[in-house]
Formats: C-alpha cells, sequence, structure tokens
C-alpha cells in the first residue's frame, strides 16, 4: 500500500528539480526536457488522487496530459530546430533579441 | 531472504520515485546532452514503475510507449542534429544559477511549511469506482484498462476531442516551423 504523502513528495521533488532545471540550463533542449519532467510529475499527483479518492477521472486526465506533453515537444521541437537554423545556437542566452 | 523480496514487494514505489529523482537529478546536472537525454529516459521509465506501483497499469504501459518510444526519440533526433555538428558549448549553466537554485531551495521549503498537513498527513486509499452505469458488468479494480476507457469516453469525450483537435494543430504548426525557406 502507497501513502499519498510519500507519492505527493516525489511529485514535489520532481517538480521542483524541473523548476530548478529550467531556471539554470542554458541549452533549450534541456529546458524542454524539464517542462516535460514538471508536466510528468502532475501526472503523478493526478494518479495519487484518482487512487485515493476512488475515481477514475484522475487517470483519464492523466492521459489527457500526456497528449498535451507530446504537442507541446512536437512543437517546442519544431522551434528549437527553426532556431539553430536562423541563430546556429540553442543556447537559451544567446538568444536576447527582445532584451533592451 | 523471501523477508528481503517481500520488503521491496512492499515499497516499490518508493524505490521507483527515488530512482526517478535520481534520474532527473542527473538529467539537469550532466554536461552533455545525451546524458540528459539519457536521464531524462531513465526517469520516465522509473516514473512508468511508479504509476504500475499505483495500480495505474494502463497509464504505466502508455508512459512508455509515449516517452520511452516516442519522446526520447525525437529528443535524441534532435540533439544529434542541432549538438554534434558544431563547436561545443562553452559553459553548461546560466550565470543566475546559483541564485536560481537558492530561490528553488526557499520556494520548495516554504511550500513544504504550507503544505507539510497535505504531505505528511495520513489519509487512506480507496478502491477505484465509476459510476453505476458506467461499471455495467465490468470489475473496476482488476480491469484498469477498460475502467479507464469508460470514464474518458462517457465522462470526459469533449475534452478527448479536443485533445485530438489539439494534436493535428500542433503537427501542423511543427511542420510549418521546421520547414526550410526555399521549398
Amino acid at each position: 500500500m502507497v501513502s499519498l504523502n510519500a507519492v505527493l513528495l516525489i511529485s514535489f521533488l520532481l517538480f521542483s528539480i524541473g523548476i530548478a532545471g529550467v531556471l539554470i540550463r542554458r541549452n533549450a533542449l534541456i529546458v524542454l526536457m524539464c517542462v516535460e519532467l514538471m508536466l510528468n510529475a502532475a501526472n503523478l499527483n493526478f494518479i495519487a488522487f484518482a487512487r485515493h479518492s476512488g475515481s477514475v477521472s484522475g487517470q483519464a486526465f492523466a492521459l489527457l496530459v500526456m497528449g498535451f506533453a507530446a504537442a507541446e515537444v512536437a512543437v517546442g521541437l519544431a522551434l528549437v530546430v527553426a532556431l539553430y537554423r536562423k541563430r546556429d545556437t540553442v543556447q537559451v542566452d544567446d538568444i536576447n533579441l527582445l532584451k533592451g | 531472504m523471501e523477508h528481503f523480496i517481500e520488503t521491496i514487494g512492499r515499497n516499490m514505489f518508493a524505490i521507483f520515485g527515488v530512482m526517478a529523482l535520481v534520474g532527473a537529478l542527473l538529467m539537469i546536472g550532466s554536461r552533455s546532452a545525451i546524458h540528459s537525454v539519457l536521464g531524462f529516459l531513465f526517469a520516465m521509465l522509473n516514473i512508468a514503475g511508479c504509476f504500475l506501483a499505483l495500480e495505474a497499469e494502463f497509464l504505466g504501459v502508455a508512459q512508455i510507449l509515449v516517452y520511452a518510444g516516442g519522446i526520447v526519440v525525437l529528443f535524441l533526433f534532435v540533439v544529434m542534429l542541432v549538438e554534434m555538428s558544431k563547436k561545443k558549448e562553452g559553459e553548461v549553466f546560466q550565470l543566475q544559477s546559483r541564485y536560481a537554485v537558492v530561490a528553488v531551495a526557499g520556494g520548495a521549503a516554504l511550500f513544504l511549511a504550507v503544505f507539510r498537513k497535505a504531505i505528511f498527513g495520513a489519509p487512506s486509499p480507496e478502491a477505484l469506482v465509476l459510476r453505476p452505469e458506467l461499471a455495467k458488468g465490468l470489475d473496476v479494480a482488476h480491469q484498469n484498462a477498460q475502467a479507464v476507457s469508460r470514464g474518458l469516453f462517457a465522462d470526459y469525450l469533449l475534452p478527448f476531442e479536443i485533445l485530438s483537435v489539439i494534436l493535428l494543430v500542433a503537427l501542423v504548426g511543427a511542420v510549418v516551423l521546421a520547414k526550410t525557406e526555399r521549398v
């Protein structure tokens, strides 16, 4: 039997690692992977709550979130490739056209 | 020996969860982008294990198919397309890394302080149930995929259809963004 608390703690730590990765990495690909990690932490919470409230909705929504994550990765990677073609870099702090 | 195996079986979720955390730390910590992708793969597989330990069998298998089978391969392709060809990246981490880590750690501590009751309280798990008219002729506790599909296609049909439109838009958008200027 898994307690809800263990799941919440793990998913909270995963989410924190994801945020830290988004903030500290320079490579846009790794930033995208960190966003995926945060979505997965949210999924873990959905499933834990589905299990502990006895409702199937959480699992259904986790499946929908998985689909959104796939769409997001497709668009994000296309953006990275387009950026690489145009600016020859995938480092997020080299992309500062809008910086004043 | 049997006792040992039994202990492992009871703590499956914790084992998978800790390994997922290790994979995530490898992902944000390693210098090479390929190693990051491998750490990501490790984390995703272990999260699938967590789903299995939470008795969401269908989602665990879907996680392996979608992430390990699709998304990680896509990331690997783009990493090889983008990283390998040109000069090596100099510094891996951003200038503000130190402040970012401190800020995240502070935020995490605040979050834990505020929600410690929710995280360290002790609620008990309940078996999955469906509306009676949906659950007709189905053993909800043991037929996870069927239970999820009945919930999805009865109560959440509209979000599901919207998701399919979003996937189509993302597909077209990705093609438009990634194609070269001269056709």
